[in-house]
């Protein structure tokens, strides 16, 4: 008996050990690296220390890291309801794709930018309610499914493009501007946080919501029972495939206000190539991974892949060239270090897994 | 005399399979009643029935008197009845406290957020009301097996639950753990609910349990008080002792020792000695019988001797070389015949065909497959052969395994194991589930393998196949061999006896057979 207790007691302090230290370990890492960085930078601000420095404490680099993070940030939330719910969503990059070109031409058509944004929203929404129909309704493999929803916005933006604008770029559109908070935004460095487009403050928003959501409400519980043992929820009495619908859904509304963000801040979408869009949402899957599907977590994750890319950019305009396909690696090269390390980014139980209620 | 549970002729037919033939059912309110059986008796089937997850072919459910007709488990739920399934519904990450309201949320501020307070303490309400020893706030990945089936229990209660149907509650439990939740169980009918607790361990049955049923092949064979029944007589009623066929068999001419294993041990996954130092030998032409029931070891005695499992301690010989630690794939080579226990999990490949599965365990002799090819003309040559001398219907060698009966394929894989032209046939359950007619075509190849010279080791639950089959026969109990018998001297009331675990007194015959005469002499404190 008491063997067994002190055993489980053990154990679960392996668990505490396993999950948190060596996130804790990565975290203490950055702060003292950050750190470092600063004392260097002001005991030789010639040198190239300084420069990095001042370009990290640059008012500039947090504005643009916001900026940055915007669409993947929101495409990260979105990923992380599906995948909470069992369904794993890797078309996020087709939901940006989608509502970045119809964001702006709604707005073309309308003149109206925030009518715009819910069009962009809306059209997101419907690529995922297919995506959802197809993969919980059918039954079809998540991953090629997801796969299908990159390509066919991949394929269809640019086109409906050609066709409406007789090229891949559209014309351009007004923007949003930006809110800026009188008095708080004179604040060195952190003013940044209160001169923003509105698709800021709605991301932190955002955020603070799905935090709550999976933490606080019935609803949240429901997804996450829904994706560790849905057989659990069935049996509770609720029904999994309108928990993952809902979940799908939600993805698509989130992906939504992060394409039509991305488009509409910039007042263009520019479809060559990988589109304006270029493997955001294949960043955003790797940020709620490295934040452990908690929402806080990617965002945090987030705007450091974000803050990376936007010093890369700062440094370039002071001739210290970066290679930008290096900084783009970044994340990715982050993700398996981190997967490697921490091995506890712990993958919802029955995630791409089908469920039929009345299964045996 | 209160009736909570009525279940009243309930015939449930699968395709091919009576699963439960016409059985009667009742439990008396606020008592503990065990549903005790083979594994394969029916008596989660019949469970299934009563939880709504099964509608019966005829018969009717009656709860507190009224019948009921149960559409899914939630109507089941409704009128009061929750079961904890032998495979926990938690979800790991969660806490205690979640997982027991999930789906029932209590909530406030108008649905907006899950009230976490009023849920825990309704928790910690329930567990101090039945006694329960949980922590509301650990998650269900940190705590012990025993304490996610409280869980389990508390869910159910928290849901208005006053019939509990426990399935195989035990199986996953370490012995103390076992004790708590027969506490528990006591706690919970001394407070007037109605526990029914599916088995087939009539220790635990007769520990637990205030009333017995007994199904066997889907039938009720009997209902007995707990109290003043004995475990021989459960033991019998359990296996049966209805004389399938009389078999002629001649003396034994016996060889030389082909297979012997010597104080074999393997630790379920628990740690818990499922096979506790067990020492035999079989010798050419012999029929070696373990007899006992299901559970008592049998099947990880049989891996371990067939090179399925590895023993964590004691020797395996086999014509003369050590095998303790060879592959299956060696021990088939060398001559060891195995029929499984679970022919569509481990004889067979569902989806394959007979050629395919005729092949199964000779695709790299130089027969079947030379230069790294498989002879696929050859190879259905074989299974054609197996086919027609084994009479397997339908004859089609294009036919898959799934299409056919289970008597079927349990004579397709005897046919394809004998024709290894074995030195050691291990037959575990060789005629489970299998038709009285190729039950009796199953023996006689048996005993022809036994004149041609061949070592047979025979595990079997059926008392009347072993008995009649084997020239010495082990009786297993407890992962340990009560005695080693002569099957011909000795009578079904002492074997029913040495199944429970009790030795007969001492005109028991054969002792002078027996390898392990210390177990006589412990056999009197065991029980208490």
């Amino acid at each position: 008996m008491s063997e067994t207790s002190i055993d489980s007691a053990s154990r679960s302090d392996d668990g505490f050990f396993e999950r948190y230290s060596s996130r804790a370990l990565i975290a203490a890492v950055t702060v003292s690296a950050i750190a470092a960085l600063l004392v260097g930078g002001w005991l030789f601000p010639d040198s190239i220390v300084g420069t990095f420095a001042d370009v990290v404490t640059s008012r500039n680099t947090l504005s643009s890291a916001l900026r940055l993070s915007v669409p993947i940030a929101f495409a990260a939330l979105g990923g992380i309801f599906s995948e909470k719910s069992g369904v794993i969503n890797i078309g996020l990059e087709g939901l940006l794709i989608i509502s970045a070109f119809t964001a702006i031409y709604v707005t073309d058509v309308t003149g109206g930018v925030w009518v715009g944004f819910g069009g962009g929203v809306l059209a997101s929404v419907l690529l995922a309610l297919l995506f959802a129909v197809v993969t919980i309704e059918f039954r079809a493999d998540q991953i090629i499914a997801g796969l299908a929803v990159w390509l066919i916005a991949l394929g269809l933006a640019p086109f409906a493009s050609q066709v409406i604008y007789g090229g891949p770029n559209t014309p351009t559109v007004p923007t949003p501007g930006s809110i800026t908070v009188p008095v708080l935004a004179d604040i060195p460095f952190f003013g940044a946080l209160f001169s923003a487009s509105p698709s800021v403050y709605l991301l932190f928003l955002a955020v603070g919501l799905s935090w709550y959501v999976f933490e606080r409400t019935t609803f949240g519980r429901w997804i996450r029972a829904s994706g560790e043992n849905p057989k659990a929820l069935d049996t509770a009495g609720v029904s999994v495939t309108r928990v993952r619908y809902a979940a799908v859904l939600l993805s698509g509304v989130l992906s939504g206000m992060g394409g039509a963000a991305l488009s509409l801040d910039l007042g263009q979408f520019t479809g060559n190539g990988p589109t304006m869009v270029n493997g955001k949402g294949f960043i955003a899957i790797v940020a709620y991974l490295f934040g452990n599907y908690n929402p806080i977590g990617a965002f945090l994750s987030t705007l450091l892949f974000a803050g990376l890319d936007a010093m890369q950019t700062v440094l370039q305009l002071q001739g210290i060239g970066v290679p930008r396909q290096l900084i783009r690696i970044t994340p990715f090269v982050v993700v398996i270090v981190v997967l490697a390390l921490v091995g506890r980014t712990r993958i919802p139980e029955a995630a791409g897994e089908h469920y039929e209620s009345g299964e045996e | 005399m209160d009736t909570a549970v009525h279940l009243d002729g309930i015939t449930k037919r699968f395709p091919g399979v009576v699963a439960n033939d016409n059985v009667d059912f009742a439990v008396e309110r606020g008592t503990v009643h065990a549903l005790l059986g083979e594994n394969g008796a029916g008596k989660t089937t019949l469970m299934n029935v009563l939880y709504g997850l099964y509608d019966p072919t005829s018969g009717r459910v009656l709860v507190d008197g009224a019948e009921r007709s149960f559409e899914s488990p939630r109507d089941a739920i409704d009128a009061g009845i929750g079961m904890i399934h032998q495979h926990f519904m938690l979800v790991d990450p969660m806490t205690v406290t979640e997982n027991i309201t999930l789906g029932n949320e209590p909530e406030k501020w108008g649905g907006l957020a899950v009230d976490r307070a009023a849920a825990r303490d309704t928790v910690v309400d329930l567990s101090e009301r039945y006694g329960f020893d949980v922590d509301p706030d650990a998650r269900i990945e940190d705590v012990s097996v025993g304490e996610q089936q409280r869980v389990e229990i508390l869910k159910a209660l928290y849901r208005g639950a006053d019939i509990l149907i426990l399935d195989e509650p035990t199986a996953v439990l370490t012995p103390q753990e076992v004790e708590e939740l027969f506490e528990v169980l006591e706690e919970l009918t001394a407070q007037g609910k109605t526990i029914i607790f599916i088995t087939h361990k009539l220790g635990e049955a007769m520990r637990a349990a205030d009333d017995i049923t007994v199904l066997r092949d889907g039938r009720n064979v009997g209902t007995v008080d707990a109290a003043e029944t004995t475990r021989e007589d459960l033991a019998e009623l359990m296996v049966g002792r209805e004389v399938i066929l009389d078999v002629e068999k001649s003396p034994a001419e016996t060889g030389d020792v082909v297979a012997s294993a010597s104080e074999i041990v393997v630790e379920d996954e628990r740690g818990v000695r499922a096979v506790d130092g067990v020492s035999f030998e079989v010798r050419a032409g012999e029929v070696f019988g373990i007899a006992g029931v299901d559970g008592n070891g049998q099947s990880e005695l049989t891996e371990a001797v067939t090179g399925l499992e590895l023993p964590d301690s004691g020797r395996i010989e086999f014509l003369g070389d050590d095998v303790t630690e060879t592959s299956r794939r060696s021990r088939i080579d060398a001559g060891m015949s195995y029929i499984p226990e679970d022919r569509q999990d481990r004889g067979l490949v569902m989806d394959f065909d007979l050629v395919e599965n005729g092949l199964l365990g000779s695709q790299h002799t130089p027969e079947f497959g030379p230069n790294g090819r498989i002879d696929w003309n050859h190879s259905r040559e074989h299974a054609e052969a197996i086919i027609d001398e084994y009479d397997v219907r339908p004859p089609n060698a294009d036919a898959t395994s799934e299409s056919l009966s289970g008597g079927n394929q349990q004579k397709f894989i005897v046919g394809r194991e004998f024709d290894r032209d074995p030195e050691l046939v291990v037959a575990a359950h060789p005629t489970r589930g299998v038709d009285v007619g190729s039950i009796e075509f199953i023996h006689e190849r048996l005993l022809e393998l036994r004149a041609q010279g061949v070592a047979v080791l025979l595990i079997s639950s059926k008392l009347e196949e072993v008995q009649g089959l084997s020239d010495r026969l082990a009786v297993m109990y407890e992962g340990e061999f009560m005695d080693v018998v002569d099957p011909a001297t000795t009578t079904e009331e002492q074997l029913g006896l040495l199944m429970a675990g009790e030795h007969p007194d001492e005109r028991a015959t054969g002792s002078e057979e027996s390898p392990q005469p210390e177990r006589n002499a412990a056999s009197g404190g065991e029980h208490a």
